[in-house]
């Protein structure tokens, strides 16, 4: 999976408006080829596959630790609330103008979001209460972006939050590779070390806990890893949905709902898959308004996510 | 051997079990017995350190070193359909190691005594979904007898089984006590309590209102004032 999702970012350096040549491709990725073309590699394509890779890698963790915890198929960050509450904190720095603070904007908000949930669900400790805190605060936020939306002071900043809102990585840069990589990295990794636990609470809590899991500690590992994961990912790319629900699905076979295998095995195969799709509309975006990433992920997820539950079934 | 002293379950403003202090011996099998409601399960989970609970037990209060000395068989107990029935026990050892350590040669022992104990070799390999309940009952039993620890709590293992399976079930419980482990086991079939343990433990409305040997604790007057039932089996009058 780490082999595909190399070759997947490697590939992407080829696609764009326009092509360039692996000779081309190697030359520009060691500053020796010409200069439009080593700007092209290091400063537009290669941050911007390196970004869909980072931001495919928390969406896809994030899903299958959540899924894992809730022992619910239908768990995603979108569902959760997560996204929400990042697009929330986003969408109110473009409203009152303040574009440069949407990463610190969209992170803090998914923190406050997942500590209300941990808060929230308290008196009613592990899946349910998480499900049941997620949606209500998910909804919440996406009610407060809608009336941030309604009282947009003009039908230009309506479009601004609406086109940012459907995902897109056509403004990447280095910066934001710096910003989102490490933040996701180390979000990712809290929720590989919710791993064990989780295989453990698939025999469900009562159980779990008798053989020595902590519920509480491993519902925080997780609230904390997809909040960084998920914050981080809005921050530079908007709301990007369905990754994080099928790509574990898609998964979940080959490693027998394990989720010590199957969280890095997502990380990777939502890595990869958010490249491919982000190539694909690099390779099809005309000189005219682009597709959108958000867009495209579901219009290609969901018949096949479609297919995958009527084949099961 | 394990104490339990005045342990107080409440859920709210509601008491479920009242101060019930009990002494079980090693390699005693004892049915926990009572109608429905009577605080079975609860005093089990208060046991096993699941719910909050006063009054105190003999075990440890170290979660993970209680995980060592007891092992706890959940009422209708659950798994992933796609895992493998040897993956599943082997989560048994759980206590044992640390989350990214490889299964020891002492736990891969362990894990095929309790698959030898259940008659369940034969499902290694296997989808834990394709089993029938009776043989799933049997793969999470020897998940539980997997960790070795000295006391065995199961909350109605014979919930929905046939008889074949809950006489089997019943005789591996049995055998595992007889290799000295404390096994309790929340029962509702009080003839099948009287022939296969050693003790029964009968509690009505919270309170352990019997504690006596199998073949002695179900008296006439016991079973019409907390089963509401006569000897014969009929409902008392």
């Amino acid at each position: 999976m780490a082999f595909v999702c190399g070759v997947a970012i490697f590939m992407s350096l080829f696609i764009g408006a326009t092509w360039i040549s692996l000779r081309e491709v190697l030359a520009g990725l060691t500053g020796s080829a010409s200069e439009p073309v080593n700007t092209i590699i290091q400063s537009i394509r290669l941050p911007r596959a390196i970004l869909a890779a980072f931001v495919g890698a928390g969406l896809g963790a994030s899903g299958a630790a959540l899924q894992g915890f809730t022992r619910n198929p239908l768990a995603a960050p979108g569902l959760l609330g997560f996204s929400a509450c990042a697009a929330l904190g986003a969408v109110l720095t473009l409203y009152f103008n303040f574009p440069h603070f949407i990463t610190p904007a969209a992170i803090g908000f998914s923190l406050v979001g997942a500590l209300a949930m941990t808060a929230f669900s308290r008196r009613k400790p592990g899946a349910s209460g998480l499900v049941l805190a997620g949606i209500g605060i998910g909804a919440l936020a996406t009610a407060i972006t809608g009336m941030v939306m309604n009282f947009a002071p003009n039908p230009w900043a309506l479009s601004e939050l609406v086109y940012w809102l459907m995902g897109s990585l056509k403004n990447a840069d280095n910066a934001d590779v710096l910003v989102a990589g490490p933040l996701t990295l180390f979000g990712g990794a809290l929720l590989c070390l919710s791993g064990p636990a989780l295989r453990v609470l698939g025999l469900g809590e009562e159980t779990a806990r008798s053989l020595g899991v902590s519920v509480g500690r491993t519902q925080l590992l997780i609230v904390l890893g997809c909040a960084l994961c998920i914050g981080a990912g809005v921050a530079v790319a908007g709301a990007i949905g369905f990754v994080g629900l099928f790509v574990p699905h898609i998964l979940r076979f080959l490693t027998r709902a394990d989720e010590a295998w199957l969280i890095p095995l997502s990380t990777l195969g939502g890595a990869g898959f958010l490249v491919l799709i982000d190539s694909l509309i690099r390779a099809t975006s005309g000189p005219g308004t682009p597709l959108y990433l958000g867009i495209v992920t579901s219009l290609i997820g969901v018949p096949f996510f479609l297919w995958l539950a009527w084949r099961q079934s | 051997m394990m104490e339990l002293t005045n342990i107080t379950v409440r859920y709210g403003d509601k008491t479920v079990v009242k101060d019930v202090s009990a002494k079980a011996e090693t390699g005693q099998f004892i049915a926990l017995v009572g109608p429905n409601g009577s605080g079975k399960s609860s005093l089990l989970k208060a046991i096993a350190g699941l719910l909050p609970h006063d009054g105190t037990t003999s075990l440890p209060a170290n979660r993970r070193e209680r995980a060592r000395h007891l092992a706890y068989l959940a009422q209708n107990s659950t798994a992933p359909a796609t895992r493998l029935v040897e993956d599943i026990i082997a989560l048994g050892r759980t206590p044992f190691v640390g989350p990214f350590t490889k299964l020891s040669d002492k736990d891969m022992r362990a894990i095929k005594t309790a698959a030898k104990a259940c008659d369940i070799e034969p499902f290694f390999g296997r989808e834990f979904g394709a089993l029938s309940g009776g043989e799933q009952m049997r793969v999470h039993l020897s998940r539980a007898l997997a960790t070795q620890a000295p006391i065995l709590l199961a909350d109605e293992p014979l919930s929905g089984l046939d008889p074949f399976y809950q006489i089997s079930i019943l005789n591996i419980l049995r055998e595992t006590a007889a290799n000295g482990t404390i096994v309790i086991a929340a029962l509702h079939d009080l003839e099948l309590a009287r022939r296969f343990t050693d003790q029964i433990w009968v509690l009505h409305e919270g309170q352990l209102v019997a504690n006596s040997p199998s073949s002695a604790s179900l008296t006439t007057d016991l079973l019409k004032d907390v089963f509401r039932i006569t000897p014969d089996g009929n409902i008392a009058s």
